[in-house]
């Protein structure tokens, strides 16, 4: 459960963003969460309506989280697959088991309403 | 500002990007605009992460300015890493300068065992959190060079908090992160927990001679393990018998000596 941490640290800086802005309240919370970034998304919610529920600031915020999709190289051929997250079991092109993730692993604070 | 040592940690990551098309001062205010219900929205893109990564390169400087190789250790609970480390001391000891920071949620024990081999020890208990973080270990480093002969390492080990998930995600600045897992635990792990394995540059199957008694067959978790990550390096060793033990102890002390020949050069 590293998504408590992670949350935390992600009210932190919605913290010092409303006093940078003079906001009041944190309306929604726009989050990019990869699925290799290692963070489970029911986890991070989760950890983000116990804590939100415990401050004024944040008794309204809503959370939107967009999961990117992970492309998946053939180190041999180069074949490009895309999946949700899953690592496919071999290149679909050749059988090349060892293939190469691009993105996926960024866990992103995207962007913020606030009032 | 550290308060310990005046170092530049950074308490506040200021490195990163604004999303507005402006440059300002962070006292900076905007007004509300208007977009329907006079709320303001900024968009931020940047890493949650991002904190931690610049602690962890804050550490890598502090380790590398006194020329220290820093290890961490990633496992389930039980997979024996204090074990491994109770036998690298014996093995290494008396050649290399050793110092270890272990990280557990309660208890002094993982450190008494490795104090008792002699060697400077610092135990940092979690209280729940299932992870080491950058900060923790900037912390702990310190508190380690207070204690007699940790002003002067060749080797820091980083013991993490027994978990395969949580840990791969955070960076404490190591040079070295080393993954195991023992025979018991079964071959599966690397498929079942990619991120400590894509992450790390070791993979060490330990308690190896519990191979009779389990069915672990080292080839296919090596496949594996490399098919998820190529650039790992792959050991398999028994703390108990010493089997396998000559390519870990040959591999530290490389790292040491490449180290100490990079900071003479330096």
């Amino acid at each position: 459960m590293h998504e408590i941490s992670l949350v935390q640290n992600l009210l932190e800086q919605l913290r010092d963003l409303a006093h940078q802005n003079n906001a009041q309240r944190i309306l929604r919370v726009k989050m990019v969460i990869g699925p290799l970034s290692g963070v489970v998304i029911d986890s991070f919610t989760f950890g983000f309506d116990i804590l939100t529920k415990q401050e004024q600031l944040f008794d309204q915020a809503t959370l939107e989280i967009s999961i990117p999709k992970v492309v998946f190289r053939c180190v041999r051929c180069g074949h490009e697959m895309e999946t949700d997250g899953q690592r496919p079991s071999g290149c679909l092109a050749c059988s090349e088991p060892i293939l190469m993730p691009e993105g996926g692993d960024d866990l992103i604070l995207q962007q913020v309403e606030l009032e | 500002m550290c308060d310990a040592c005046g170092c530049h940690a950074p308490t506040h990551g200021h490195n990163h990007q604004h999303g507005h098309d402006h440059a300002h001062d962070h006292d900076h205010q905007h007004e509300p605009r208007p977009n329907g219900n006079d709320s303001l929205i900024v968009d931020i893109n940047r890493s949650l992460f991002a904190a931690n990564d610049a602690l962890a390169r804050s550490n890598r400087e502090h380790f590398d300015t006194d020329g220290i190789v820093v290890l961490n250790l990633i496992s389930s609970p039980g997979s024996g890493k204090t074990t491994l480390l109770e036998h690298t001391i014996d093995r290494l000891g008396s050649e290399i300068r050793i110092g270890v920071i272990e990280g557990d949620i309660e208890t002094e024990r993982d450190a008494e065992r490795i104090r008792a081999k002699g060697v400077p020890a610092v135990q940092l208990t979690t209280g729940g959190a299932c992870h080491l973080d950058a900060a923790m270990i900037h912390r702990g480093f310190h508190q380690l060079q207070r204690e007699p002969g940790g002003d002067q390492l060749d080797l820091l080990v980083i013991e993490n908090v027994g978990n395969l998930v949580c840990p791969a995600t955070f960076s404490l600045g190591e040079h070295q992160r080393i993954v195991l897992v023992s025979v018991p635990e079964g071959p599966d792990k690397p498929a079942k927990y990619p991120k400590a394995f894509t992450s790390s540059q070791v993979f060490l199957i330990t308690k190896t001679d519990l191979l009779p008694y389990f069915d672990f067959p080292i080839e296919e978790a090596t496949r594996e393990a490399l098919s998820l990550n190529p650039a790992l390096q792959v050991m398999a060793l028994s703390a108990k018998t010493g089997d396998g033990f000559e390519a870990w102890i040959n591999y530290l002390r490389s790292l040491v000596k490449s180290n100490q020949e990079r900071t003479a050069r330096a």
